[in-house]
């Protein structure tokens, strides 16, 4: 389904300009201790929300930024962060 | 159609208090597994619980497209398996599954893509399964409606033609396995969702379904797209899946023109002629995650760009009919197989991404043996969620242009 996705430098653009970057996993984990299951679960688990989530883009087509927004999976819209977020 | 007609399988059956195992989700790969779980396992006090009706999800919006030109030893056998099973259910279920035989052809559009082409027949081939490689003539010879000009945008170098692949009706698999299944006394629970799943000291205790709760040590996990959501809402356990919008149409009847599966990495599209005389195609996934299920007019016009291109006799046919669905993509493009681990008696079937139907029938055989023995088949090993963390990803990805959110 269509997307528009709002950049903070160049504002609101269609979606296909963009590569979607994946779900926001927080910070890189610390090198230090690292064991590979905690690796994995930065590298390839996902959340798979059906709903509002936070996740990472990338303005390819355009100015370059990276950025995070949040969105709704289930209709494809960006969306206010839910309340326990804000 | 309204009215309380009595669905093909059988009678509405009560929801019982307990069952030796459930199953969320009526999809392919849930009735299978609860076909094989009654008749070759003796487990038939087995409940199938979906949220809406049977073959809503990937079941019946799939193009069903079967073949086992995998890349990987690994998936290969698998697949072969799952292909040579279908004239034996057709049998079996005493239903006619119109398994049509006609072939696939993936064209291959550069000298890499041809090299890559060759590992993959050279891996069929030892593997047992009829896969060669064909030049451009060759592939114009067998499908005249090809074009094989030098003035296209991907010109085509060859093919890999499969012969033994093509289409099976998927609908008839979901109403065959159903009536099957049921026939020994599976209980099917249309309009029923899973809500929760219950576990105590490591294991499986039940499922809470918006009927009512359920007691059972035994659950698989079959929800097709929705499967990684369920596990991550209701055991807390995440899983590498990324779960995209796939779409689908079919253009309005012609007289036969194309007696192949003809498929093309590099324009993301595949077509084939059903027996209606439609050209189903499709391929194209959302470059981002989402459950909308919906349609695009970028697909819709990046589909009759490429058909227009290498099928140019389709230029000007209409579309009739279009839909989406869900495909969930793991990273190295083969699914997750898995039971026991973390929590005893659950097992999970999913990242099917796009090869879930073609893979049914074979799964469902040996998902229902590693529920009913506890021991995981062979076969199914290599597909374990750990190999994720232990970096041994499998490598289907080259088979395919890799079409994941990743890239
Ligand atoms: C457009 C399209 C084209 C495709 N083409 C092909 C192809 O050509 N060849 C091929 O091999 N594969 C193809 N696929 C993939 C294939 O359809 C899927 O991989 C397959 O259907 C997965 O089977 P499943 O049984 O795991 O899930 P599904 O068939 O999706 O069934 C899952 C079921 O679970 C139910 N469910 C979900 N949540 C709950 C809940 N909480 N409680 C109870 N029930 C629930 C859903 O309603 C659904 O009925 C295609 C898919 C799509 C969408
Ligand atoms: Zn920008």
């Amino acid at each position: 389904m269509a997307l528009t996705l709002t950049c903070p430098i160049c504002g609101k653009r269609n979606g296909y300009e963009f590569r979607f970057g994946g779900e926001d996993k927080g910070p890189r984990p610390p090198e230090e201790g690292l064991t590979p299951g905690a690796w994995c679960d930065y590298v390839h688990m996902n959340n798979c929300t059906a709903g509002v989530q936070k996740e990472w883009w990338f303005h390819r087509d355009g100015c370059g930024s990276w950025f995070t927004t949040w969105r709704d999976t289930t209709r494809n819209l960006e969306a206010e962060p839910p309340e326990a977020n804000k | 159609m309204l009215g309380k007609r009595k669905p093909l399988w059988g009678k509405k059956k009560r929801l019982k208090s307990s069952y030796d195992a459930v199953i969320i989700g009526g999809g392919l790969h849930g009735l299978a597994t609860a076909y094989y779980l009654a008749k070759e396992q003796g487990l038939t006090d087995v409940a199938i619980i979906e949220k809406r009706y049977i073959g809503l999800g990937g079941a019946g919006r799939n193009t069903a497209i079967v073949r086992a030109n995998q890349r990987t030893q690994e998936n290969v056998p698998l697949y072969k398996e799952a292909l040579d099973l279908w004239p034996v259910l057709t049998k079996e279920l005493d239903f006619n599954l119109m398994f049509n035989n006609c072939g696939n052809v993936n064209l291959m559009h550069s000298e890499a893509a041809m090299k890559a082409a060759r590992m993959n027949v050279a891996t069929a081939q030892f593997h047992g399964v009829e896969s060669h490689l064909i030049d451009a003539k060759e592939a114009k010879a067998l499908v005249p409606a090809l074009n094989i000009s030098e003035d296209i945008t991907y010109p085509i170098h060859g093919a890999m033609y499969h012969p033994p692949g093509g289409i099976v009706r998927h609908d008839a698999v979901v109403w065959g396995l159903a009536k099957g299944a049921a026939k020994q006394g599976v209980h099917i629970h249309q309009q029923t969702e899973a809500t929760a799943i219950h576990t105590g000291g490591g294991r499986i205790t039940g499922v809470e379904t918006t009927r009512g709760r359920i007691s059972t040590n035994r659950v698989l996990v079959s929800a097709g797209g929705y499967s990684a959501g369920i596990i991550n809402r209701m055991l807390g356990l995440r899983l590498p899946i990324s779960v995209l919008t796939i779409q689908a149409m079919v253009t309005q009847p012609l007289k036969p023109i194309l007696d192949h599966v003809v498929s093309s990495g590099a324009y993301h599209c595949y077509a084939n002629q059903t027996l209606k005389g439609e050209i189903a195609t499709g391929a194209h996934m959302d470059p981002w995650p989402n459950y909308t299920t919906q349609n695009t007019a970028h697909y819709i016009k990046h589909q009759a760009e490429a058909l227009s291109d290498w099928l140019p006799c389709l230029r000007g046919v209409k579309f009739m009919r279009i839909w989406g669905g869900l495909a969930d993509m793991t990273p190295d493009m083969a699914p997750i197989m898995d039971g026991n681990d973390p929590v005893g008696g659950l097992y999970m079937d999913c990242g099917w991404g796009y090869f879930g139907f073609k893979s049914c029938s074979a799964v469902g055989k040996y998902m229902a043996q590693y529920m009913a023995t506890g021991n995981c088949p062979d076969i199914l090993k290599p597909f374990h969620l750990r190999r994720y963390e232990n970096h041994r990803l499998m490598g289907e990805t080259a088979a395919l242009v890799n079409y994941t959110p990743d890239n």
